[in-house]
């Protein structure tokens, strides 16, 4: 172990920077620049940038923390999307409830994937009982068409209701607007990592590390691995359903395709281990290098994947244990 | 209507494709016993394979059968060549089993996009290798269909043999079972890996030429059989190479009869519904009969 950690004394270590204080500045910076920045485009791949790092970091909680290797969580985004949006259309429910609702269900289903996870060890197996999880919800989806007009997509989803905030006034979700969105996904960003933040700095966080590092030790000494484990699912699942939902709400469009495709999961598969797996901050910064880095490889039109896939494979063979690491000191269980 | 005849029908269509889930899931499974690790550029290895026999049999106009050979040969040599770049720095480091994940879904993305923009998005067909069909007692079977089955079931039973008797399989085998005694014992277990990765490339490449004039060729086909060989390794159990030639055929075969009891849009779904059962009942797939 000793050698591993060694090798990961990078710039923020020797600042003695902790990932607390790179939440803390990070939120901070993506607070007060739209003051300065207002183009569209900009704001809207910051808001794409949020949306993934809440999907990567809910991710991160199920598999960098307790270790649980699951390919399908790209099925709880796409859940809590299609139930808010559902919702919205066809029995009129408030985008603002459907978004906890969506979350809701997301966290059920969670919970009804997480049982026969339960038996599985290896990664693989796990891997493949929820990705075929994933991919029941989404030829549900495209099957039922009466219901969600199959690959049609749903179009027309409501935006969020205006919303009157003392001391600011009205705001608006409507007519493509997007800084309200953008304050909105943020603010759902801050309150996911302070409750992932509190919940890992306790014993919540202690019992999943003790899963994640040896199962068997932590059973015996009395941590209920069932209870974490489905602790951990469903928080996962509840918080991607959350961002499942805004997504539906922002975008207003939707297809079993673009939010239920095993695409949207080698995503944040791509943005968790490239910033750190098992980090607190680490799919933070990779759902904004990828999001970010995709946009500026369009200068090179349609060789962008070509490269994307090339700099994936380079940055593995160099930083193998993601940049996370490198950046940011975690604090060690053990020294 | 369910008739016999139908049923019976649906089986040996179900036989067939089983063997291309077998193929595919048998490269998958020896790459999962060997080198500890989940190949996600298995599909796009398929793909290759697909397109080489394209060029091979449309553009040089070589025939079918040299045209296999040359399709596995090149895969065989891209896999090899693939595993000494992108996975042999790899060995050895900490996170092994993550960082050799993700650096073959960027293999994956690469290949799938060269092929998008080097080769285009029109599906290409290849012609059949032999035309016609069998009639016996009543039941119709094309003559492709029989050599598809021929051929894979021939190299399967080949390759399960050379991985029993020959020195190479021993060897293979010695380094799933456990590398540090392996290489006390003169195994050069990196070597091996290189081999065996070549070897799961050159697999897949098999099942993509035998299948190319039933399933058009095109820069995504190698996404169903990549996700359907998963469910087969983990149905038949991982590492084990006869539990991937029972769960392809088995799962071909349930999928053939599920789209005569339900339609054809719902089979997959049945079929992810019994790989979810299978696991809650037997955590270790149906053949495995170790938890890794």
């Amino acid at each position: 172990m000793a050698d591993k950690r060694e090798s990961w004394i990078g710039f923020g270590q020797k600042l003695k920077l902790k990932s607390d204080h790179g939440f803390l500045i990070g939120t901070i910076l993506l607070a007060v620049f739209p003051i300065f920045i207002r183009d569209a485009y900009f704001l809207h791949i910051m808001i794409m940038a949020l949306v993934f790092s809440v999907l990567a970091a809910s991710w991160n909680l199920i598999v960098g923390y307790i270790g649980i290797f699951s390919f399908g969580h790209h099925a709880f985004f796409g859940i809590g999307g299609y139930v808010s949006a559902l919702l919205a259309m066809k029995a009129g429910i408030s985008p603002w409830f459907g978004l906890i609702i969506g979350g809701i269900v997301a966290a059920l289903l969670s919970f009804v994937i997480g049982l026969p996870c339960l038996r599985l060890r290896a990664a693989p197996y796990i891997a493949i009982a929820t990705l075929a999880f994933a991919e029941i919800s989404r030829m549900t989806c495209l099957n039922l068409v009466d219901l969600t007009r199959g690959e049609m997509g749903l179009w027309g989803i409501p935006h969020f209701p205006d919303i009157i905030l003392p001391g600011i006034g009205v705001i608006s979700f409507a007519g493509g607007v997007r800084i309200p969105y953008y304050y909105l996904i943020l603010i759902i960003f801050v309150v996911t990592m302070t409750i992932f933040h509190f919940g890992l700095h306790s014993h919540i966080g202690l019992a999943f590390r003790s899963i994640r590092d040896s199962q068997d030790a932590s059973e015996s000494l009395g941590v209920s691995i069932t209870y974490y484990k489905l602790l951990a699912f469903m928080t996962g699942g509840f918080f991607a359903g959350v961002a499942g939902g805004f997504y539906a709400h922002y975008l207003l469009i939707m297809t079993p395709t673009s939010v239920l495709s095993i695409g949207i999961m080698i995503d944040i598969v791509v943005m968790t281990l490239v910033g750190g797996l098992g980090t607190f901050l680490g799919p933070v910064l990779g759902a904004f290098l990828v999001v970010l880095g995709l946009e500026y490889l369009r200068v090179l039109e349609e060789y962008r994947f070509i490269a994307y896939g090339i700099l994936l494979v380079v940055m593995i063979l160099f930083v193998p244990s993601g940049i996370g690491k490198k950046l940011f000191r975690e604090k060690q269980l053990v020294d | 209507m369910i008739t016999g005849k139908l049923v019976i029908e649906q089986i040996l269509n179900g036989l067939v494709l089983g063997c291309m889930y077998a193929s595919v899931a048998s490269g998958l499974t020896l790459i999962w016993g060997t080198m500890k690790m989940i190949n996600f550029a298995h599909g796009e290895f398929y793909m290759l394979g697909g397109y080489v026999m394209y060029f091979a049999i449309v553009s040089f106009g070589i025939p079918p059968l040299y045209s296999i050979f040359l399709a596995v040969v090149i895969v065989f040599a891209m896999g090899i060549v693939i595993e000494k770049i992108c996975l042999h720095p790899l060995l050895d480091k900490p996170d092994w089993d993550i960082s050799a994940f993700v650096a073959t879904l960027g293999v994956g993305i690469f290949f799938q996009n060269f092929a998008l923009r080097v080769w285009g998005e029109r599906f290409k067909s290849v012609p059949y290798f032999l035309e016609g069909t069998l009639d016996v007692f009543g039941f119709r079977m094309a003559y492709q269909r029989i050599f598809i089955f021929a051929v894979t079931a021939g190299v399967m039973g080949g390759f399960w043999l050379y991985l029993k008797k020959a020195r190479f399989g021993l060897g293979l085998r010695a380094t799933a079972q456990d590398r540090d005694a392996a290489t006390i014992l003169g195994i050069n277990a990196k070597k091996i890996y290189t081999i065996t990765f070549g070897m799961s490339c050159a697999l897949a490449s098999l099942a993509a030429v035998l299948l190319a004039p039933i399933f058009l060729i095109n820069p995504w086909m190698g996404s169903v059989p990549l996700i359907k060989g998963f469910i087969t390794v983990v149905l038949g159990g991982l590492g084990s190479f006869g539990g991937a030639i029972l769960g392809g055929i088995l799962l071909g075969v349930v999928e053939s009869i599920s789209v005569i009891v339900f339609s054809s849009e719902w089979k997959d779904v049945v079929a992810f519904i019994i790989l979810i059962l299978v696991l809650w009942i037997r955590p270790s797939g149906l053949f495995g009969t170790k938890e890794w």
